[in-house]
């Protein structure tokens, strides 16, 4: 190991390599946000609820399949590049904040949704202003485990012409070059931590203190 | 890439022992892991349940470790001279990995007991060793199952990633496939996977629901 390879690695190759897969982790979060919120809602309406179930234990069993086998299976299908890497991770991302928002809509207890009712609230206040906010902390917890995979298989995206973390890795490996091998995994695990903790605080934040679980 | 092209049937067809052989190394790693995985976290996540300080310590270590990309873990311990490439590296990767979800589920499911329950078995006069051989292992069995379960699961979806330093598993047809653009190899080794996942979690699920005394399986829907 050289201190020459070190400051290449680090000042050089990692800059680039960060802000793609920062890019990549970001813009798959939000979209698979966007996708599957509105999603877990229509699937938790009444009319819905039947499907809920099914649609549940199907995501269940998707989940199983493991990152590196949904890569693979993305580049015959949507080919070279970082819109592939996105649209295989979002596939993979949507999983945990379905399930995370049915969960959590489901577990609102009626008794509120009762009392709200009696309130005469129409249902899409009930929807924005009881339910949502009361189920927001394990969304949440859906979207912080989303983003860790995310962070995870993004790193894998590399293999199919992602750029990111995952090439200064792959490079590192297939040249033996440690210091990118370190640099690279190393970028790669804080991102994944700095994730989890922001999100998490953000978490704990928006839990009012009563519902908090010690 | 051509889909057209494609002819999946006649590459498992001409590749029989190959596939043989990669699927019995990966699930000679994954047994080795957890195994290993089983040995060491049961045992110190039962200690766990003695020492609430204790507990809350050594599982934010393990979430941290959990958060951790695969690749990178796998990457990392390469480079550490006496791992290398190869087995050594791996097997630790994947206990470290095993080491969140068997922790927090033993713990979860030692500490989930009734306490009145606890309380009418002291009562009777039994030893903590007794109620917890006797009465917390029994109902926390199916919490601690559930761990096992994403443990075995995820090993073995992790475990094909093992295949870029050096193991020669079921992730070699998708690295390979990968490096050669050959289409077939890289769809099958994802489709087999995939479907060894899905299934080995399918049957651990129906085991799951099997061993929940009839009493609980209402409030357990409940839980996460």
């Amino acid at each position: 190991m050289t201190w020459q390879n070190f400051r290449v690695a680090l000042f050089q190759k990692a800059p680039g390599a960060l802000s793609v897969h920062f890019f990549m982790v970001v813009v798959t979060i939000v979209l698979a946000t966007v996708i599957s919120l509105p999603l877990g809602v229509l699937l938790t309406r009444p009319r819905h609820r039947k499907l809920g179930v099914v649609a549940l234990t199907l995501l269940n069993v998707l989940q199983a399949i493991p990152g590196l086998a949904v890569i693979a299976l993305a580049l015959p299908i949507l080919g070279l590049g970082l819109k592939p890497a996105i649209v295989a991770l979002l596939f993979q991302s949507l999983l945990p904040i379905v399930r995370n928002t049915i969960a959590g809509l489901m577990g609102v207890s009626p008794d509120v949704k009762e009392a709200a009712r009696g309130m005469g609230m129409p249902a899409w206040r009930i929807l924005l202003e009881v339910e949502l906010p009361l189920a927001m902390p394990i969304i949440l917890s859906g979207i912080r485990t989303s983003s860790v995979y995310v962070v995870s298989v993004g790193t894998l995206g590399a293999l199919i012409g992602a750029g990111g973390l995952g090439n200064m890795i792959f490079g590192g490996l297939a040249l033996f070059i440690p210091e990118y091998i370190i640099v690279g995994a190393g970028l790669g695990a804080l991102m994944a931590i700095f994730f989890d903790r922001v999100l998490s605080y953000v978490e704990y934040r928006i839990t009012p203190p009563g519902m908090r679980v010690e | 890439m051509d889909l057209s092209r494609m002819n999946l049937v006649e590459f498992f067809a001409n590749n029989g022992s190959t596939i043989r052989d990669y699927t019995m190394n990966h699930f000679t790693l994954v047994v080795w892991a957890v195994s290993i995985s089983l040995v060491i976290w049961v045992p110190v996540g039962l200690l766990l349940t003695k020492s609430d300080k204790w507990a809350k310590r050594v599982l934010a270590v393990a979430n941290t470790i959990f958060c951790i990309p695969s690749l990178s873990l796998f990457a990392i311990f390469v480079t550490i001279p006496f791992l290398g490439l190869g087995r050594k590296s791996s097997l630790l990767a994947l206990v470290l990995y095993a080491m969140m979800p068997l922790l927090r589920n033993v713990y979860d499911g030692v500490k989930s007991a009734d306490r009145n329950v606890i309380e009418a078995a002291k009562g009777m006069g039994m030893s903590t060793g007794r109620i917890m051989r006797e009465i917390r292992l029994p109902l926390g069995l199916p919490v601690i199952f559930a761990g096992f379960r994403i443990t075995v699961v995820m090993t073995t979806g992790i475990a094909t990633i093992a295949a870029y330093i050096g193991e020669r598993n079921l992730g070699r047809f998708i690295s390979d496939g990968l490096a050669r653009s050959n289409v077939e190899m890289m769809v099958t080794g994802a489709l087999l996977i995939s479907v060894i996942a899905v299934g080995l979690d399918t049957i651990l699920g129906i085991l799951e629901k099997w061993l929940v005394p009839r009493g609980l399986r209402i409030r357990r829907q409940q839980g996460q």
